[in-house]
């Protein structure tokens, strides 16, 4: 089964508590997160720096409990675009947004949500969790999101901290669930503290109660990010991932034995 | 057979603050996963679950807790957990959460699960052991970790080192 993994930490904090994050999120089972930095084009002249590589931050990452392997850390940029001129930096060729491993975006209009599923290319659509959404999901271009292989993001730290966000939370997330059945969905946290944190399986429940049945909700939490982080792996390599690994081939050793065939006629 | 089927949830008391372990105490516990649930759910939530709602065992040490419900309202208990925020008692409230480690039919299933999970962590303990004392006292503990035949309380056999590195 694939590790669980929480996609959303923000990093505007300073190391110390990233790192006590990153040991939470340890403790409690997650395989892997993403470092998010988000980008917010109201602000005029935003630029796009490059990507903080998790070695330099943490020289010694934590330990999953559970397994016996080190957490994996990504990087992540999230791209809050309520203009169509914002979406040109991502066709443009800037090096510095290919570095990142994720991308996502949060559209603010209709006609944006519908380029962001149709025509971007990107890995993650976030859906606004703190006020009433200001349009409706159409069905046509979230059926083309699911085709092309891009998730919906839901996040849960507001809905625990008010109750007026955790209402807006489910309604949102019920009306998605409505138009694309279920599939495609990705739950993270912006926890800023470990304290917001929850671990996979109360993750999982909380998918419960935005409308998911109970495999769709574990996916939620494991299967889906797991396939986001492919997604994004694919885009930063050409067309597909294929590992190749040179094995170094012993040549005196194939000389000394006979071949199979030969071997097995002389036994019998 | 008719009998009643209860669902048992073994949750672990996650905090930063060392001195919210003394508030860790049934009836704090139970009222504030109450309250949680009273909140998300309303109160036809609050009253379906609180049908045979207890706090079944309680370690202050290590911040395990099992809690019981029907099997018909188990979702909207674990559902919610998450909103758990804080533990009161005695005027004072910490912020912690709960973190859910496993759901059994039986208390024994999650005696058994209790019994690994506490070995793993002691494992992970020996790993980051400064001092030989430290080591062997947790050596000890980890080789007479079993479930034995005859047991007062659940869940009780293994030595806890709870003045360890939390």
């Amino acid at each position: 089964m694939a590790g669980f993994a929480d996609l959303n930490l923000p990093q505007g904090l300073d190391k110390k508590s990233l790192q006590s994050l990153l040991e939470a999120a340890a403790h409690l089972g997650y395989s892997a997160v993403a470092l998010n930095h988000v980008v917010d084009f109201k602000e005029k002249k935003q630029e796009i720096v490059k990507p903080v590589s998790p070695s330099e931050l943490f020289p010694s990452l934590p330990i999953v409990q559970g397994t016996s392997k080190r957490i994996k850390v990504l990087t992540r940029l999230t791209l809050i675009v309520s203009d169509p001129s914002h979406c040109n930096l991502l066709r443009s060729t800037s090096a510095n947004i290919r570095l990142y491993d994720i991308i996502a975006v949060f559209p603010k209009t209709e006609k944006l949500f519908h380029i962001a599923c149709t025509t971007l290319d990107v890995d993650l659509v976030c859906i606004n969790v703190t006020e009433k959404l200001p349009f409706y999901f159409r069905r046509p271009p979230v059926n083309m999101a699911i085709d092309r292989g891009i998730y919906f993001e839901l996040l849960y730290t507001h809905a625990i901290k008010d109750s007026t966000m955790r209402r807006y939370t489910i309604s949102n997330a019920i009306s998605l669930m409505q138009i694309c059945k279920g599939k495609n969905i990705v739950i993270s946290s912006a926890a800023e503290r470990p304290l917001e944190l929850r671990g996979p399986y109360d993750v999982a429940n909380l998918g419960l109660l935005f409308g998911l049945s109970e495999s769709e909700a574990k996916a939620a939490v494991s299967t889906n990010c797991r396939a986001t982080m492919l997604h994004g792996e694919t885009r930063k390599s050409a067309c597909g991932v294929v590992y190749t690994v040179k094995k170094p081939r012993k040549v005196e050793e194939e000389e000394a034995t006979l071949p199979a065939c030969k071997k097995a006629k002389t036994q019998a | 057979m008719v009998r009643f089927k209860n669902r048992y949830v073994l949750c672990e008391v996650v905090s930063e603050d060392p001195r919210c372990r003394q508030c860790i105490e049934e009836r704090a516990v139970g009222l504030a996963v109450r309250d949680a649930i009273g909140r998300v759910h309303g109160d036809y939530g609050l009253a379906c679950c609180s049908i045979s709602f207890t706090v079944k065992y309680l370690n202050a040490y290590t911040g395990t807790v099992l809690l019981r419900c029907r099997k018909d309202s188990y979702r909207l208990l674990c559902s919610a957990l998450p909103f758990v925020r804080q533990l009161e008692s005695r005027a004072q409230r910490y912020p912690c959460f709960l973190n859910t480690l496993h759901i059994g039919g039986t208390i024994r299933t999650c005696q058994k699960f209790l019994i690994q999970y506490n070995r793993r962590q002691l494992l992970m303990l020996l790993q980051n052991c400064t001092n030989e004392e430290e080591r062997q006292c947790i050596q000890k503990s980890l080789l007479s970790c079993s479930i034995t035949e005859e047991q007062s309380h659940s869940g009780d056999e293994e030595d806890d080192d709870g003045t360890e590195t939390d």
